[in-house]
């Protein structure tokens, strides 16, 4: 976030305060329990990880068919994994799967908002929720992935998915280099939330 | 219109701020907490697909509380207040707000109790509560809100279209990207079945179950002498947004 506006010393403080407030209030009111949100955020950090998304990909990268059904009606694919119950739950329901190949690559975005695949991506990073990263990459978005690192040919197609609808995209980056004989598992350990929202490649693994 | 509306290719911003972490203080975790309990008690999910039984739910929450809501607090905001305030500081004020306007909470008891915790940060959150009602909650997150409704019916688009984005007067709330607005694209793929949205957005035209569309766009057509050569743009766009090209009327 930029910081050219003039801000409390203690916003943080203050903010801190106000939402334990609310949520000190909300159970005192009988709307939430005392242990409703730690479960909520319990849910997020184990079951609803990037983990889940690396192991749709390495799958992917182990087995053609699977790519391709993946691609075709990924809710189908993503069910044939042994991944925690609810990938097709909240933020999951029109889970869509695009996938990178020599001559495209493909970016995910949302200008709207927010929209993120939770149950395969978990909770979008912060740079993914600021309007700076969302209103550059809709028109420049070569330019802000070389700014990140990825550096893409010209000859490359970059097709830039704009998340205004129903499905939560996510991206199925190309497998590196130097990954032959690898395990699935072993695979899966490379592949990072930036390379399946696009913004960077998943990178070989050191010799 | 709203700014927050045309977020899409807005110049002059300068760097991104690549921050990877999900929360960047502890308390953003509370507030995000908060409204998915909202989205997973809201009053709407007796009629969604897997009908959950809200109304037995012991919950003192009686709102509709979705997506829609939360976008339409931020699409609401000062444009330059938007931009001034992290993510989940918008959450905090759109979510604090929502409580105090429908009469769960007053302004005051929040001031006086946040008063108190900004003293004494360490003071204990108050324990307790029925266990159906984090058991809904969750149940939520892992059966979801589908906005698939009703048969599929005949898409008045195909694949290979020429499709020109409507531009209605701007609304309180829409799901159409303004810098796609008036713009020609080609249909690369019609979504089967109709989707509705959670709420009507009124002359913007979505609301009820459609035909939703991804939509290709070349980069020239949509900035001119400002676009990257090789960036195409994918819309997914409901059939409301969507006419046949002037091209394809001739």
């Amino acid at each position: 976030m930029t910081v050219q506006f003039g801000y409390p010393e203690d916003r943080e403080a203050r903010s801190a305060a106000r939402v334990r407030a609310l949520e000190a209030l909300l159970i005192e009111k009988g709307v939430i329990t005392g242990a409703t949100v730690d479960k909520v955020l319990g849910y997020f950090e184990t079951d609803m990880t990037p983990l889940n998304g690396a192991k749709i990909v390495a799958r992917a990268w182990t087995d053609p068919e699977f790519a391709e059904r993946l691609v075709k009606d990924t809710p189908a694919a993503v069910a044939e994994l042994a991944l925690p119950i609810g990938m097709d739950g909240a933020e999951g329901e029109h889970l869509q799967a695009v996938a990178n190949t020599p001559g495209v690559h493909n970016l995910v975005i949302c200008t709207l908002c927010s929209c993120f695949p939770w149950p395969v991506l978990g909770l979008p990073p912060y740079w993914y929720k600021d309007p700076t990263f969302r209103a550059r990459a809709a028109r420049e978005p070569r330019v802000v992935l070389k700014e990140t690192g990825l550096d893409l040919d010209p000859s490359v197609e970059l097709r830039v998915w704009d998340s205004s609808g129903h499905s939560r995209w996510f991206v199925v980056p190309q497998r590196p280099a130097g990954t032959d004989g690898m395990t699935e598992e072993e695979l899966a350990a490379l592949v990072t939330t930036e390379s399946m929202i696009g913004i960077a490649e998943v990178p070989s693994p050191a010799a | 219109m709203k700014l927050q509306h045309h977020l899409g290719g807005l110049e002059n911003l300068g760097p991104v701020a690549y921050e990877p972490r999900v929360f960047v203080e502890d308390w953003e975790q509370r507030i995000f907490g908060i409204h998915v309990a909202m989205m997973g008690l809201s009053a709407h999910l007796g009629d969604a697909v897997p009908q959950y039984p809200v109304e037995d739910v012991p919950s003192a929450f009686s709102s509709v509380w979705t997506w829609a809501d939360l976008r339409k607090g931020a699409e609401a905001m000062h444009p330059f207040a938007y931009f001034q305030y992290r993510y989940y500081e918008k959450w905090l004020g759109g979510i604090g707000g929502f409580f105090v306007s429908q009469g769960y909470i007053t302004e005051e008891e929040l001031e006086a109790k946040a008063a108190e915790y900004l003293q004494d940060p360490g003071l204990d959150l108050p324990e307790g509560g029925d266990e159906r009602i984090d058991d809904q909650v969750i149940r939520y997150l892992r059966e979801g809100d589908s906005p698939r409704q009703g048969p599929a019916g005949s898409p008045a688009f195909a694949v290979g279209d020429r499709v020109t984005v409507t531009d209605v007067p701007p609304t309180e709330h829409t799901r159409l990207p303004g810098n796609l607005r008036g713009r020609t694209g080609t249909v690369e793929r019609v979504f089967e079945g109709n989707y509705g949205y959670f709420c009507s957005t009124g002359p913007d035209g979505i609301g009820e179950p459609m035909p939703v569309y991804a939509v290709r766009f070349e980069p020239t057509d949509l900035w001119g002498e400002l676009a990257e050569p090789g960036a195409v743009l994918y819309g997914e766009l409901y059939q409301a947004y969507l006419t046949h090209a002037m091209e394809e009327q001739q």
